[in-house]
């Protein structure tokens, strides 16, 4: 029997952009909902399905195995609850070893977090955080889906999924090396401290990484879209750097977080091969992942470098269509009579 | 201008220096009233620092504030005076409530300080009621309503949000989910694991951050200050943290485990605030001995003038009860303090 | 003061809602941070119309409706008293104080004691109590001695349209909480009324509507003007004295004992229930006063300890009266 594995993040969808942007807060009731149509949604195959569910505190995932569907047998993984990403990481990690598709419920920092584990596992990312570009704005139902075309074997793997890249960021600070892994974006703030995380205003950006950058994804995968577009399916990176733009030679207007555009100095925007670096010097300032606040930097020189091994990422679209075209939907009509 | 500006090196130093007074202004009131020095009961703040500094940091020095029973730290962090603190716990003259007070209602009106309460929730509609007269009188200031994760539960909260966001007063409902309601945990008490999801019935913004970085705490309160200013109307901030003591001292904990406290003394907000300090190279360990030292001392120093400074003449009793005294406290206070009860004659 | 010697100001006729809309217009004039909130206040002008028109006059800003929500108002007019402007309260039925109990007992009346005198409460809180309208339980009780016994905090309770006016201007300007116990059924009741826009009647004086010999009737709200009924109808025969006590906390005891030496007979006339409350409070202290006046045993007026309740029959058994007050007079006089 084909095995999905599905990581809800409580955590996702609620950081400090609902009051400072535009963005929408999805609630661990609206989670919950999606978590059940992905389970409805992985009956789309007719098959019986195993489903692990990463736990958690706020009840998601127990409700999640107690309103699966008859045809679904789901099963609260047996791992300790930290409530922080290493949550997401170590169900991921079981993934890698048990699942044959994984759905992530959660934003570009819940993606990055499951597909540093999940190796080759094909990855199904809905969007439930805030500053998505990643993954996909689709119903749960459609999304199980696609997980459940994919696990059984309906749809081949190959023809459906990409490896997305990532960027990893290494800084040098007077005491020692530290890393972060970005999964969209590895930024460069001016601002001092972690803070609420979210990088807030688009003027303390002072540039970074991205692994693909398109006008309309939000961020600084935008700023770079503007000027370089970047597809996801295209290999290495682009790197851009910012300034004041009243000093700057070019500008860009972006979308830089929901609900809030924004004028961008930008003194350089330039492709990047798979593993080719760019450094940053931080007398004062973080490093952030994906919109995130992470590292608190004074004195260190950071490079950035996009780097091939990301998540292999489901085409929810195209796994349907692909579907479709395999008669993976018809089934027959007497048996249809029978089940009932 | 905040009152403390956490882009600054001074500022930031101010504000270590604000988490380490409260937190050693409650060890000395733990340890005082383990002696019997203290009466009554005492709620301490020792684990929540970064809650208390870092709203106070992001007000202004003339913004309003009510606090809860737990509300030494938001004192302290809003600048009243350990010292004449001190005296009020230990019941004397020159307390900040001439020692009709306590530590459950510290108050300093005159510093935006509406007092600790007694009352689970009982905050949130003054705070609500103090943007209500910032709003009439079109005033440029912010009133906070602190209460913890148990008040959330309260009818009168819901009410005091309600008003705020029906009316867009310039109020600030900061959340502190210490995880604990007296005894109880969070979720056992609510059927939510963020309680700022609740802000959405209200269709304000709530935010949930680390209760425990005092940079996360003023950098959601910056934003709903600026908010509220704005005419935008109330935010609700929760701020995950951890009280590392009982509910009140003397209580037993028997409804957590060491380990747990341990794991949340990991992310103790000074000392992950003072070492963050020191990585910027903008402090050394030396100079944080020194500075809880000299706070030490000068805690040490306000329990003194608490031991020493005079009781209340016992007359005070019939003091303060109104602005406009009626006939009755006299009255009654010489049939009281007379044996003038059964057949005092003519009081008149 | 006598009701008379106020009275000899320049006067108008007017009803006791009149009365109480003037004086409350006339604060809204004079004082910029004065502003009325409470359910219906504003649009509708009071469910009991009371604030009629003021809304027009004055603006959504100073005559603000609420939501129905007693507890996050009491709380808020509290915090904003505490905080430089004066509330005018409207709670529309005194029997929903229940709903905002924790803000009215452990907030507005302790902050001033507690606090040591360092915050000033400037809040009026006007509400309407009393049966007669077949409101049933819920819509008439008469709760007033709960504050009245309530320390740090002072009620009011007029019975006449001036003392109606007259009490409304001094809670206004009182920087104390004061509570304005209102009964529905004088509204319509018409007086003099002083038109001196400085005209108080200041907190803790009562005053004696009527002079008279034999008897001395403390009464308040509605039962001032059928003492005063009872009075005229025995005249000749018993010479009864009628003072309205006007404020319940404080009580001006000086004026009531200096009648009850007077006449050493005493009836005191309150609509609230008998056991434990106002009239006690008035009998102790006339007793620990002027015990060796009294030529008889003090008599009671009030409501037998029971809710009122919706059978118009029902009710009038149980809501005292003139009857009650003459019948009273008579056991002792």
């Amino acid at each position: 029997m084909a095995t999905i594995g599905l990581i809800v993040n409580p955590a996702a969808g609620r950081d400090i952009r609902r009051l400072t942007g535009g963005a929408s807060v999805v609630d661990n009731y609206a989670k919950r909902r999606v978590a059940e149509c992905v389970c409805d949604g992985l009956t789309i195959t007719g098959e019986p399905l195993d489903v692990l569910v990463m736990p958690d505190r706020t009840g998601i995932a127990d409700h999640a195995v107690a309103e699966a569907p008859a045809e679904i047998d789901a099963t609260t993984l047996e791992l300790p609850i930290e409530e922080s990403p290493a949550d997401t990481r170590r169900a991921a990690a079981r993934f890698r070893e048990e699942a044959d598709a994984a759905v992530v419920l959660g934003g570009d920092g819940t993606t990055r977090d499951a597909a540093l584990e999940l190796g080759d596992v094909p990855l199904v990312a809905v969007s439930t955080g805030t500053n998505n570009v990643v993954p996909s704005a689709v119903d749960g139902t459609v999304a199980g889906a696609a997980a459940g075309l994919i696990a059984t074997g309906m749809v081949s793997v190959e023809a459906v999924t990409t490896r997305h890249g990532m960027v990893d960021a290494r800084a040098e600070t007077p005491v020692g090396e530290r890393r972060l892994t970005g999964l969209a974006a590895a930024e460069v703030s001016s601002q001092s401290f972690i803070g609420t995380r979210a990088l807030l205003d688009p003027s303390d950006l002072r540039g970074g990484v991205v692994s693909q950058a398109h006008p309309g994804n939000i961020g600084l995968p935008a700023v770079a879209g503007s000027l370089e577009p970047l597809s996801p399916t295209e290999p290495g990176g682009v790197a851009v750097r910012l300034t004041d733009p009243e000093d700057a030679p070019r500008c860009v207007r972006a979308i830089v977080a929901p609900g809030v555009t924004a004028t961008i100095g930008v003194t350089a925007c330039e492709r990047l091969e798979p593993n080719e670096s760019v450094a940053f010097d931080v007398p004062d300032g973080v490093v952030g992942a994906d919109g995130e606040r992470e590292l608190e930097l004074t004195d260190a020189t950071v490079e950035l470098m996009p780097v091939p091994e990301g998540p292999r990422l489901v085409d929810i679209d195209a796994t349907l269509e692909a579907g479709s075209r395999a008669g993976g939907f018809e089934i027959d009509a007497v048996d249809e009579r029978q089940m009932e | 201008m905040a009152e403390l500006d956490l882009d600054s090196a001074d500022g930031r130093r101010e504000a270590l220096r604000r988490m380490v007074t409260i937190r050693a202004f409650d060890q000395e009131a733990g340890n005082r009233f383990a002696d019997g020095e203290i009466p009554g009961f005492v709620h301490l703040y020792i684990g929540e620092e970064a809650v208390g500094v870092g709203t106070c940091a992001s007000l202004e020095s003339d913004d309003y504030i009510a606090s809860t029973h737990r509300g030494h730290g938001h004192c302290i962090a809003k600048g009243l005076d350990p010292k004449y603190m001190m005296a009020e716990l230990y019941g004397k003259a020159e307390g900040y409530c001439n020692g009709k007070g306590g530590s459950m209602h510290i108050a300093d009106v005159d510093a935006g300080m509406l007092g600790a309460n007694g009352i689970v929730g009982a905050g949130p509609p003054l705070a609500t009621g103090a943007a209500l007269s910032i709003d009439y009188q079109d005033r440029d200031q912010v009133a906070v309503g602190f209460l913890g994760d148990g008040a959330v539960a309260q009818g009168q909260v819901h009410e005091a949000i309600n008003l705020a966001s029906t009316w867009d007063l310039p109020a600030i409902f900061v959340v502190e989910n210490n995880h604990y309601g007296e005894g109880t945990p969070v979720e056992k008490q609510h059927n939510l694991d963020n309680l700022s999801d609740t802000a959405q019935a209200y269709d304000i913004p709530g935010v949930t951050v680390d209760g425990m970085d005092i940079t996360a705490v003023a950098e959601a309160v910056a934003e709903a200050r600026e908010r509220a200013r704005a005419g935008d109307g109330p935010t609700m901030v929760e701020a995950q943290t951890y009280r590392y003591r009982g509910h009140y001292e003397g209580d037993e904990e028997p409804y957590r485990d060491d380990e747990e406290v341990e794991r949340w003394r990991d992310q103790d907000p000074i000392e992950s605030f003072k070492d963050r300090l020191i990585e910027r190279g903008e402090l050394t360990q030396e100079e944080f001995d020194d500075l809880r030292a000299e706070i030490e001392a000068s805690i040490d120093d306000a329990v003194e003038y608490a031991q020493e400074t005079d009781a209340p003449e016992p007359s005070a009793a019939y003091e303060d009860m109104f602005v406009e005294q009626p006939p009755e406290l006299e009255r009654f206070a010489n049939v009281a303090r007379t044996d003038g009860g059964a057949n005092g004659g003519d009081h008149r | 003061m006598t009701a008379q010697a106020e009275l000899e100001q320049e006067t108008e006729t007017m009803t006791v809602r009149e009365a109480i809309r003037q004086g409350l217009r006339e604060e809204l004039e004079r004082d910029e941070d004065v502003y009325l909130i409470g359910e219906d206040v504003g649009v509708f002008g009071g469910v009991l119309e009371v604030t009629g028109g003021l809304y027009e006059e004055f603006g959504e800003e100073r005559v603000r409706d609420t939501p129905i929500s007693e507890a996050g108002f009491m709380g808020a007019a509290t915090g904003a008293a505490a905080t430089g402007t004066r509330p005018v309260v409207e709670l529309m039925f005194s029997d929903f104080m229940g709903v905002s109990m924790e803000q009215i007992m452990n907030q507005m009346a302790k902050m001033h004691y507690m606090f040591g005198g360092k915050a000033e409460l400037p809040v009026t809180v006007r509400t309407t109590e009393g049966g007669g309208m077949g409101a049933a339980s819920q819509h008439s009780g008469t709760v007033h001695t709960w504050i009245a016994h309530f320390p740090g905090l002072k009620a009011v309770a007029p019975g006449t349209a001036a003392s109606a006016k007259g009490l409304t201007k001094a809670a206004i300007r009182s920087n104390d909480p004061v509570f304005v116990f209102e009964n529905k059924m004088i509204y319509e009741q018409s007086g003099e009324v002083p038109t001196d826009e400085d005209y108080t009647v200041p907190i803790g004086e009562a005053a004696v509507e009527r002079e008279g010999e034999d008897v001395t009737v403390v009464a308040t709200q509605r039962l001032v003007g059928e003492s005063l009924g009872v009075a005229d109808s025995l005249e000749g025969d018993v010479s009864v004295e009628v003072i309205d006590p006007r404020s319940l906390y404080p009580l001006d005891t000086d004026t009531i004992v200096e009648s009850v030496e007077k006449t050493g007979r005493l009836v005191v006339a309150d609509e609230s229930p008998l056991s434990y409350g106002t009239h006690a409070e008035i009998a102790t202290r006339v007793q620990e006063e002027a015990f060796f006046s009294l030529d008889a045993p003090i008599q009671r007026v009030g409501t037998p300890d029971t809710h009122m309740p919706f059978s118009p029959p029902l009710e009038q058994e149980v809501l005292p009266g003139d009857d009650d007050v003459r019948a009273a007079i008579e056991r002792i006089a």
